[in-house]
């Protein structure tokens, strides 16, 4: 049994995580493999690593296959705020353009399109291509209202459809002539595009070429154009296989969504972008919530509206409404199935393909459909009585040839009510001479009586948590004993665990447990607590209030409150105390002892007639016993002031001088000497 | 035997009285100087403890320095050894203990603390 201590003022809350890991499908496969390669590979080494190779060549098949959903996407406040953005008052007409051909796309129509008409024919020059393009876009996407055009006007706009224009004068001239309903030559735009192609070939000239394209008849040579798209896509920077854009930033990845599938709706050809990339384009482009400009804000709506509105790709965003949780008060499971502008697709048909619980691999529901209800998919859940827990769906949103990322998965939880039966308590005797007294507690009463339990008694409490609907067993995560002294606010914890038969079981022996309880006896006060992430009635139950007796004499006196972050005391740093010294007599006395010697040493001397009659006063004998002197008195001066470097530097000099002295003088001596004999 | 011992004794102070020469008896009276300096200072170690043990270390080794240089001396002065050391006049044997000794002090005046 395992149990935890904590002191008053502290969290008794914690949560055990049941940590039982299911070992994946793959990596058992792996296992069995490397298994069969090490024990057959003397005997059968053709026929083994083949079939496992294969057997792992079919598995990465599978695993590739698996696809991709949309990670970002724009909920319904975003696209609120997208409308806000292209809402705001304009200032001139490219702003004027931008909003009114952005809120189109959305959907939108503009408040006052008689003033906005008004306000774009104010602002018109009619001899600026750039302008007459953003006129001639914004009127079309008002009601009623027309620009009017002059014979100057069509052929300015028709001499910048040249070579020599750049790519974005040939659109801005090409879109204006298609929105006035004026006539243009197909293929002189085509080869005026190609010959810009390969003169700038960076992304953006690209994508206005694709954009100019779909405003062509669909006559002319698009051919090459139209493998553009293919070129393009494979300039997208794949970011961890979540995101896919061009490093030109968000603008460019959106204007290239919305031109490419303009380009291919008006030829009929699927673009060349597969699913997986299509998914990782809607998460460039939707990942950023908030838009810094007019511009960025609008080629965020034309991706949005091409992606909704094109023949060949429409993503699915598939979101649960609410936290995917299901209970008996909440039997529904809601999805919103929607597309890239949170506009819902009625069209769609959602099916379960299957349901899994987690724990136990078993498939619940197999091919169940939802039902639409006021634009959200529901399905009835609980009707199949799914045991508490957290399941596996694989959603499946099929009724559009066109649906990409129509494999769902989603983890949903099922929560239930726990109620606590058959509590009993008991007072058990060690020896088991007297039979034990079980009451019965239901909850949440408390029992009227408190159990008394010394150290010849064992205190134990057993009961089942059970399902209130189904009546099934459970083990929920957290099932705490808590004892708490109200007199000393200490509090124990323990852990009640099932056994075999989900029956919970808690003992309480005061002698085995008493360093817990730091021997304080006393009336403890006995909470049960369960919890668990799939229960929805948590329940802390003051059960009953037992009585426990320790032996006085291990009690402390005073109860020590743990005290884990206040200052410790301050250590005191002990110098090293000097050594303890002789009494200056002793060492006076001994000084004098230690000096004596040398008196004998001068009577010895004066007895054996040591004199120094011989001592000649010639200059080097004098100099060298000044010098010997001098360096006898540098000892001393070292001994007392100097250091080593600076005695060595004063004897390399009074030692050189002595030397000569003293070999002048020792010479002489050895002359005196050889002349004697 | 201590009358055998004794009367050995008696004869070799006799001995070193009348042939030792007067050089090396005066050397003699400087060793039992350095001798009785080094064992004074013993004593006090032993008797009043090692602290500081530097100083009396230095002490000790100087006199035990000093005894063995002196010692040095002695044979080297000894005419009696002079076969022994043909190159090394009396005046060069001084001169040696001299520096000998400047060196011997430099060490113990630095350890002397």
């Amino acid at each position: 049994m395992q149990f935890v201590t904590f002191y008053p003022n502290s969290c008794p809350c914690r949560h055990l995580s049941a940590s039982r890991q299911s070992v994946t499908l793959p990596a058992v496969i792996l296992i069995l493999v490397t298994m069969i390669l090490e024990d057959f590979k003397s005997v059968v080494l053709s026929i083994y690593p083949v079939s496992g190779l294969f057997s792992l060549l079919v598995l990465s098949l599978v695993l590739e296959t698996q696809a991709l959903t949309p990670t970002h996407h724009l909920t319904t406040t975003d696209v609120a705020r997208l409308q806000t953005l292209l809402s705001q008052p304009f200032t001139d007409l490219k702003s004027a353009y931008y909003s009114v051909v952005g809120l189109s796309k959305l959907g939108i129509s503009v408040a006052d399109a008689a003033e906005t008409c008004r306000f774009i024919k104010s602002n018109l020059d009619p001899s600026s291509v750039e302008s007459l393009f953003f006129a001639a876009e914004a009127s079309q996407a008002l009601p009623g209202c027309e620009i009017p055009v002059s014979n100057d006007t069509r052929d300015l706009l028709l001499a910048t459809v040249s070579e020599d224009s750049t790519a974005s004068q040939i659109h801005q001239s090409v879109s204006a002539l298609s929105s006035l309903g004026l006539p243009l030559a197909s293929q002189e735009v085509v080869s005026a595009l190609k010959a810009r192609i390969s003169k700038e070939d960076n992304v953006l000239t690209i994508i206005l070429a694709l954009q100019t394209a779909s405003r062509l008849s669909q006559q002319a040579e698009l051919g090459e154009i139209l493998e553009e798209i293919e070129d393009l896509a494979a300039r997208l920077d794949d970011l961890g296989g979540v995101y896919l854009q061009f490093e030109e930033g968000l603008e460019a990845t959106a204007l290239f969504v919305s031109a490419a599938y303009a380009l291919s709706d008006h030829v009929d050809m699927e673009p060349p972008l597969k699913e997986d990339q299509v998914i990782q384009l809607v998460n460039s482009i939707f990942s950023k919530k908030s838009w810094d400009s007019l511009s960025e804000a609008f080629s965020v709506a034309s991706a949005a509206e091409s992606l909704s509105n094109n023949r060949f790709h429409v993503p699915v965003i598939v979101s649960a409404q609410g936290p995917a949780a299901i209970s008996h008060s909440q039997p529904f499971l809601r999805l919103q199935v929607t597309n890239v502008l949170c506009k819902p697709l009625s069209s769609a048909s959602v099916l379960v393909e299957s349901a899994t619980a987690t724990s136990s691999k078993s498939a619940i529901l197999s091919q169940a459909p939802f039902t639409l209800r006021d634009g959200v998919f529901e399905l009835n859940f609980m009707a199949s009585q799914p045991a508490s827990g957290y399941y596996q769906f694989s959603v499946a949103i099929a009724g559009d040839s066109r649906f990409v990322a129509n494999h769902v998965e989603l983890k949903v939880k099922v929560s239930t009510r726990v109620s606590i039966n058959n509590m009993d308590l008991s007072v058990v005797d060690k020896d088991q001479s007297i039979g034990p007294k079980t009451t019965r507690v239901e909850y949440p009463a408390k029992a009227k009586a408190s159990f008394m339990a010394d150290s010849h008694q064992i205190f134990a409490m057993t009961f089942q948590l059970v399902d209130e609907t189904t009546g099934v067993e459970l083990t929920p995560h957290q099932t705490f004993v808590r004892l708490h002294n109200q007199k000393t606010g200490q509090e124990v914890v323990f852990v009640a665990e099932p056994d075999s038969k989900n029956l919970y079981k808690f003992e309480l022996d005061t002698t085995e447990r008493k360093t817990e309880f730091d021997s304080i006896s006393g009336t403890y006060a006995l909470y049960l607590m369960v919890g668990d992430a799939t229960l929805e009635n948590p329940i802390l139950w003051n059960v009953a209030d037992v009585v426990l007796k320790f032996l006085d004499e291990e009690a402390p006196s005073t109860i020590q409150a743990k005290t884990l972050y206040t200052p410790k005391p301050e250590i005191q740093h002990l110098f090293r105390e000097p050594e303890k010294k002789p009494p200056t007599v002793v060492s006076n006395a001994f000084t004098a002892l230690v000096l004596s010697p040398f008196l004998l040493l001068l009577i010895l001397w004066f007895k054996l007639g040591a004199n120094i009659s011989n001592f000649t006063l010639s200059p080097s004998t004098v100099l060298f016993h000044i010098g010997h002197a001098a360096m006898l008195g540098l000892m001393y001066v070292y001994w007392t002031h100097l250091n080593m470097f600076q005695t060595l530097k004063y004897l390399a000099i009074i030692g050189s001088f002595t030397f000569l002295a003293g070999n002048r003088m020792l010479a002489q001596k050895a002359v005196k000497r050889l002349e004697r004999k | 035997m201590s009358n055998s011992v004794f009367s050995v004794i008696s004869r070799f102070v006799e001995e070193y009285r009348s042939s030792t020469p007067n050089k090396l008896k005066m050397i003699d009276a400087y060793l039992l100087y350095i001798l009785l300096t080094g064992v004074f200072q013993f004593l006090y170690c032993v008797l009043v403890g090692t602290f500081p043990f530097n100083s009396f270390l230095s002490g000790f080794i100087s006199c035990v320095g000093s005894f063995i240089l002196a010692v040095c001396l002695r044979i080297q002065i000894n005419p009696q050894n002079k076969r022994d050391f043909l190159t090394v006049s009396p005046e060069r044997a001084f001169a040696d203990f001299l520096f000998a000794h400047t060196v011997l002090h430099l060490v113990v005046v630095n350890f002397v603390g």
